[in-house]
């Protein structure tokens, strides 16, 4: 299971590589292939590990919120704030990956 | 973006797209503002009486976080509140494009917060005074490191600030894009009007369940989103001034 994981995995890093070195005609043209992919890498580690956080604190959130009904409204403002603030980290990847994907310096270079 | 996103409708020739429609969003709020306050009467109606309730409604959220003081910068908080909702909630409609959807705007944004709460914690607190409060209530000999630990979070306040809105309408203007893309909605409707039977039929019920899935999904969990990232930037402007005109000893930490 395990090697065959390394083994996708070097797959799918070499593969660009390999398609880059059987065209060889453009020069310096290697870096956009390897940009879509850690774009979609990046993004999911980030969207995953993002959703695990804000699952933590929407759980506590609410256990909270159905132990004091009382105080449903506080703790709702500061899990949004929470969550803004989580939710921040997973934007600067997605920020990262516009970056790969949509500037022609990178993409093209 | 301009790879995906078609580009809004009408367009001022040599000027942003993004420049034109913030032109548009503060003609609507001052056009909406001068209707609303044009003739105020006691007894609310129409108009002034929506525009008192949004109001009320800043009012109240700044008396729960930052207390009575708070109020004196209502102009401040709910101008930009009011900005960044009706930018959000512009690029959602076709055909136009949304001011907050560009890093330009959101940052000038961020940085009108930066320098208005700096200024407030100086104006509240002497210069001095507001200096010793980056260094925190920690023992002197780690004062420097928690004063230069300070200046970079406080940096780090514009950054984090431009990038989630830019980051979320955008993400969210690439994935309708995106979705109607790889759904080939374009062609869907091509097939529909090509005038053959099956190709009206496959054409027309692909290009109504591509319609309503985005009309029904999606256009409302991006108005959620486009109110939400409003409510969160008032909400952390109003953390940053309220942290800038407490007391040193009260010193809470906001990020």
């Amino acid at each position: 299971m395990r090697r065959s994981l390394i083994l996708g995995g070097l797959l799918v890093l070499g593969l660009p590589g390999l398609a880059f070195a059987a065209e060889g005609s453009q020069a310096g043209g290697w870096i956009g292939p390897f940009a879509v992919i850690a774009a979609g890498i990046g993004m999911a580690i980030a969207a995953g590990l993002c959703g695990l956080g804000q699952g933590r604190a929407v759980a506590s959130a609410v256990d909270a919120m159905a132990r004091q009904p009382g105080a449903a409204a506080r703790i709702q403002t500061a899990m949004i704030i929470g969550l803004a603030l989580i939710e921040s980290l997973a934007i600067y990847t997605l920020v990262i990956a516009l970056i790969l994907l949509f500037v022609k310096g990178i993409q093209f270079s | 973006m301009g790879a995906i996103e078609h580009p809004p409708i009408f367009r001022l020739p040599g000027i942003p797209d993004h420049v034109t429609y913030t032109w548009l969003v503060m003609l609507i709020l001052t056009g909406v503002a001068f209707a609303a306050s044009r003739n105020v009467q006691l007894v609310p109606r129409g108009l002034q009486n929506f525009f008192e309730v949004v109001l009320e409604q800043f009012i109240q959220l700044i008396d729960d976080v930052m207390g009575h003081e708070g109020r004196r910068y209502l102009p401040l908080i709910a101008t930009l509140g009011l900005f960044i909702l009706v930018g959000n909630l512009m690029s959602l409609v076709p055909g136009l494009a949304g001011p907050t959807g560009n890093l330009n705007t959101t940052a000038a944004c961020a940085l009108v917060v930066f320098v208005a709460y700096h200024w407030i914690g100086i104006r509240k607190q002497g210069a001095l005074a507001y200096l010793k409060h980056f260094a925190g209530p920690v023992p002197l000999a780690l004062k420097p490191l928690m004063f230069v630990i300070e200046i970079i979070s406080h940096l780090a306040r514009p950054l984090s600030l431009t990038l989630r809105l830019f980051g979320n309408m955008t993400g969210g203007h690439i994935l309708l894009a995106v979705i109607f893309f790889l759904m080939g909605l374009d062609g869907l409707i091509g097939w529909a009007l090509s005038g053959s039977v099956a190709g009206a039929l496959i054409g027309g019920v692909g290009g109504a369940v591509t319609i309503v899935f985005t009309v029904g999904f999606l256009y409302p969990l991006k108005i959620l989103v486009s109110l939400l990232q409003a409510f969160i930037f008032v909400m952390l402007t109003m953390l940053y001034i309220s942290g800038a005109i407490e007391e040193a000893e009260h010193h809470a930490e906001h990020h």
